[in-house]
């Protein structure tokens, strides 16, 4: 069953077009990976998925539910989680906090003036189960700001995962990591392979070959080659570019 | 946000304690050569300036316009009283609902930004108030304002107590001033404030999580316009007038000021240290030196380079510093885990 | 219709102000990424030192005050409209040190900063010079008024808006035809490159504040005798400098010029149907172009987005 399916996806800054007529499906489940060099549109393809920038033209589906033009908030609400390449965390809170935020069961009292929040038990525990399952169990009182850089990356992810999500959009996810930090990313988002359907955008073309079902490459705004990773290997302009290397 | 045992309760220590002080002020105020309607101010601005801070220092919104919604709040309450029924608890509820209501037609324009263009907004609002404010003559008194209110009692029904003194109009204001307390910091320390706090850490990582960023935004301004409406109309009530200067850029510009100098941005109790801090620069101070507020205005500009976590925020790091050592009694640490 | 055409005269001279003003403004947003909520206060400084020079109390020693007296007003005004603003740009030197430490930093510190900065101008003017409305003395050959077409002009918009013309010619000249106009924009494009490439980008920095103190100084002591002087007469300063950039775009000398024409025309014909009201429609634009404008720029961020 298809999740993900845009076709035509045009976005055009100005006169700069960005993304050029790009068409990706993702069946439940899968783990897409998407790369290709700085530039080439692919964040901008998360946020047009995520509804933080408005298509040009073209058709964008989730579930088959048209999300074009929809809010952040409300296409968060259908079940897409993502995490940023440049990290957004709630720096002033703890681990913990900024899990809970992301918690269904928190989200649903938003509005909710009457109550005090420091005493909540059951939400607390649950956002401890979330950060325990990226390895940070023993830092959920820490400060966000006070994580070394690659637990604030795994934090990044364990607020993605808190939301519960459908769709798991992860942008450069080891970005900044080291080669240990990128392996258990790597084993984390492995547990997670076929629970979730995920979308990864990533240089690390090791990580990538190593987890993903299928990728689509983008240069230049378009998709230039997609297959498994075993077909892209074959792939000339794969094996060209700089990013041909990994191991 | 602490996530103390403070933060959990209705009505902490800290608040208490307060209270109790200020209970017994007009016992003494004259005494330290200040005056009874000098608390009053005090109560009152600082029930504007906590209530300013729900936008400033929990969402993390500039709003440099607030005096446009005291103003309507002094206004409403004014005409209240003039057209509709000279009955206090009536012309309260007029002053809450119309600034709130203004803040709510406010928030409509500006909510989906933040920053310097909500910041410029918020100026332009209350410049358009204010211009109301001075030409519509008929309506608001013009440049002079509404005069002639009135300190109607304070009828429970069964007992009623006169407000025209100073000291019995402090001990009503304290009320009002207690229960505001209470509602904010239940606010501040709900789920809802946590959200805001959130949204002003990372509106993008709020939205992305799935918040309506601007409902918070929207609903915070207006419920921050209700609260200062209160303090507006009970304002008008104690100067027994209504008059445009509050509603000017200036006198915006001091909440501000008050709420930062205070601490505002780190604590909770900030704007109400700011608040005592303004009022005696300008009584003690002022007596002095008619550049009084000059010098405020300086020491703000310092407090914004050098700490702008403000007053409150330098007794919190030095108290945690102590504590931290080791040093210090069992009350200190009693008053850093109330907030 | 033709009875509108001083309106409309008013509303170009009010926009070439505003296009100076806006010009200044943009230029230390560009470079220094910053809004600088003080521009208004400078503007309204200007003002008044030009306030305090040409008239009876000039802040000289007793025999050169009297000397300075005995000049004609012509005189006086002129040399004033060189000296003022540069007294002001001393005073903006003190703003643009103080900012320094907010660069960089979350942009509400710079707000907060610049705000508390322009209170403190304001207040000062208020002890100096206290809070009645003052008029600017103007030389005789610049006031008053002519008649043509059957209508009233006065004579001081016209040279008004020829002087402002003069000056954003000036700007223009020293943008697009001066080594400083390069670096101005090279460092507001890439301060980096700018660095690396071993120009001082502090002193650049101040270099531009001052400047646009000065384009701010100036242009409080062309309008004051069309607005009067009041001490928070700065705020009708700022607001159109910021709208302007917010229509004319951060970075396009032309779209500032453009811009401010377009707010001054607004400005100047809702002041022939209530004139009372008519910096109120200044206000307004501002709340609808920010409201209706589409939620920031797609490609380039600018600071504003922040």
């Amino acid at each position: 069953m298809v999740l993900i399916e845009a076709k035509g996806v045009h976005v055009r800054f100005g006169d700069r077009v960005v993304l050029e007529e790009i068409d990706l499906s993702v069946p439940e489940g899968e783990l897409h990976g998407i790369m290709g060099p700085n530039g080439a549109g692919k964040t901008t393809f998360f946020n047009v998925l995520t509804g933080r920038v408005n298509m040009s033209r073209g058709r964008i589906r989730l579930d088959g539910e048209d999300i074009a033009g929809l809010s952040p908030h409300a296409i968060a609400n259908k079940g897409v989680a993502r995490s940023f390449q440049i990290m957004t965390l709630f720096d002033e809170f703890s681990a913990r906090e900024n899990v809970t935020m992301a918690l269904p069961s928190f989200r649903a009292r938003g509005f909710d003036v009457r109550h005090a929040l420091a005493g909540d038990r059951r939400i607390a525990e649950e956002a401890d189960e979330v950060l325990a399952s990226v390895g940070l169990g023993e830092k959920s009182s820490v400060v966000a700001r006070q994580l070394p850089y690659g637990e604030r990356r795994a934090l990044e992810v364990a607020v993605a995962l808190a939301q519960r999500p459908r769709v798991l959009c992860l942008d450069e996810p080891t970005s900044g990591l080291g080669t240990d930090g990128s392996r258990r990313l790597a084993e984390l988002i492995r547990r997670l392979k076929g629970k979730l359907t995920i979308v990864a955008v990533e240089h690390d073309m090791g990580f990538l070959f190593s987890l993903a079902d299928r990728i689509s490459v983008i240069h230049w705004g378009q998709v230039i080659a997609r297959g498994t990773p075993r077909e892209l290997q074959d792939n000339e302009w794969v094996k060209k570019s700089n990013l041909g290397r990994f191991g | 946000m602490p996530n103390t045992a403070a933060a959990a309760r209705l009505v902490t220590p800290t608040m208490v304690a307060l209270w109790l002080v200020l209970a017994t002020v007009p016992l003494w105020i004259s005494k330290v050569g200040l005056y009874p309607y000098l608390g009053v101010e005090i109560l009152i601005w600082s029930m504007y300036a906590l209530a300013f801070n729900l936008v400033l220092g929990t969402a993390g919104l500039p709003s440099f316009g607030h005096g446009a919604y005291f103003g309507v709040g002094a206004y409403a309450f004014g005409l209240c009283q003039f057209n509709l029924a000279p009955n206090l608890w009536i012309c309260l509820v007029a002053a809450i609902a119309a600034a709130g209501f203004a803040g709510l037609v406010v928030g409509l324009f500006i909510s989906h930004r933040r920053g310097i263009y909500f910041a410029f907004m918020t100026i332009a609002f209350a410049q358009i108030f204010w211009t109301i404010a001075i030409k519509a003559y008929p309506l608001t008194g013009g440049e002079d304002g509404l005069l002639r209110i009135a300190r109607e009692p304070a009828n429970f029904g069964i007992v009623a107590f006169d407000l025209k003194g100073n000291v019995a109009l402090y001990y009503f204001v304290l009320v009002l001033f207690a229960l505001v307390v209470v509602a904010l910091w239940r606010l501040v320390h709900s789920p809802y404030g946590r959200v805001l706090s959130a949204i002003r850490q990372s509106e993008t990582r709020a939205a992305h999580l799935g918040y309506n960023v601007w409902l918070y935004k929207l609903s915070i301004f207006a419920v921050s316009a209700a609260f200062s409406g209160l303090a507006g109309g009970l304002f008008a009530m104690a100067q027994l007038s209504a008059f445009p200067d509050v509603m000017s850029l200036n006198q915006s510009g001091l909440i501000v000021m008050m709420t930062l100098v205070g601490g505002g941005l780190v604590s909770f109790w900030g704007p109400v240290v700011g608040v005592v801090i303004f009022l005696i620069a300008r009584d003690v101070i002022g007596a002095l030196t008619n550049a009084w507020m000059l010098y405020f205005g300086l020491m703000f500009v310092t407090l914004v380079l050098f700490r702008p976590e403000g007053v409150a925020g330098m007794i919190k790091s030095l108290l945690e510093r102590r504590a931290l050592r080791g040093q210090g009694s069992n009350a200190l640490r009693l008053i850093l885990r109330s907030g | 219709m033709l009875d509108l055409l001083p309106h409309i005269v008013n509303g170009l001279v009010l926009g070439l102000l505003f296009a100076l003003i806006a010009l200044g403004f943009m230029l230390i947003v560009g470079l220094m990424e910053q809004i600088n909520l003080a521009h208004g206060s400078l503007f309204a400084l200007g003002a008044y030192l030009a306030l305090q020079l040409t008239g009876p109390n000039p802040p000289l020693p007793a025999d050169l005050a009297a000397q300075w007296l005995q000049l004609p007003l012509g005189w006086r005004y002129a040399l004033v409209l060189l000296i003022a603003p540069c007294l002001a740009g001393i005073v903006g030197i003190a703003v643009e040190v103080c900012m320094r430490r907010t660069y960089g930093k979350d942009p509400l510190y710079g707000l907060l900063l610049t705000f508390g900065a322009a209170m403190v101008i304001e207040e000062g003017i208020r002890l100096i010079w206290g809070t009645r409305d003052y008029v600017l003395p103007v030389p005789p050959m610049l006031s008053g008024g002519f008649i043509f077409q059957d209508l009233i002009w006065s004579t001081y918009r016209f040279y008004a808006a020829g002087i402002a013309l003069a000056v954003i010619g000036l700007v223009w000249l020293l943008i697009e035809k001066t080594p400083y106009g390069a670096m101005i924009k090279a460092g507001a494009h890439d301060s980096e490159m700018v660095r690396a490439l071993g120009i001082n980008l502090s002193r650049l920095r101040l270099g531009v504040f001052v400047f646009g103190t000065m384009l701010a100084a100036f242009a409080g002591i062309i309008l004051a005798p069309i607005w009067g002087i009041r001490p928070h007469m700065g705020v009708d300063a700022v607001i159109p400098a910021f709208l302007i950039i917010v229509l004319g775009g951060v970075g396009s000398f032309w779209g500032a010029v453009t811009a401010g024409i377009l707010v001054g025309l607004a400005v100047g014909l809702s002041g022939a149907y209530a004139s009372e009201w008519s910096l109120l429609s200044m206000y307004i634009l501002l709340v609808a172009v920010v409201s209706v404008r589409a939620r920031g720029l797609f490609g380039k961020k600018s600071i504003l987005e922040a």
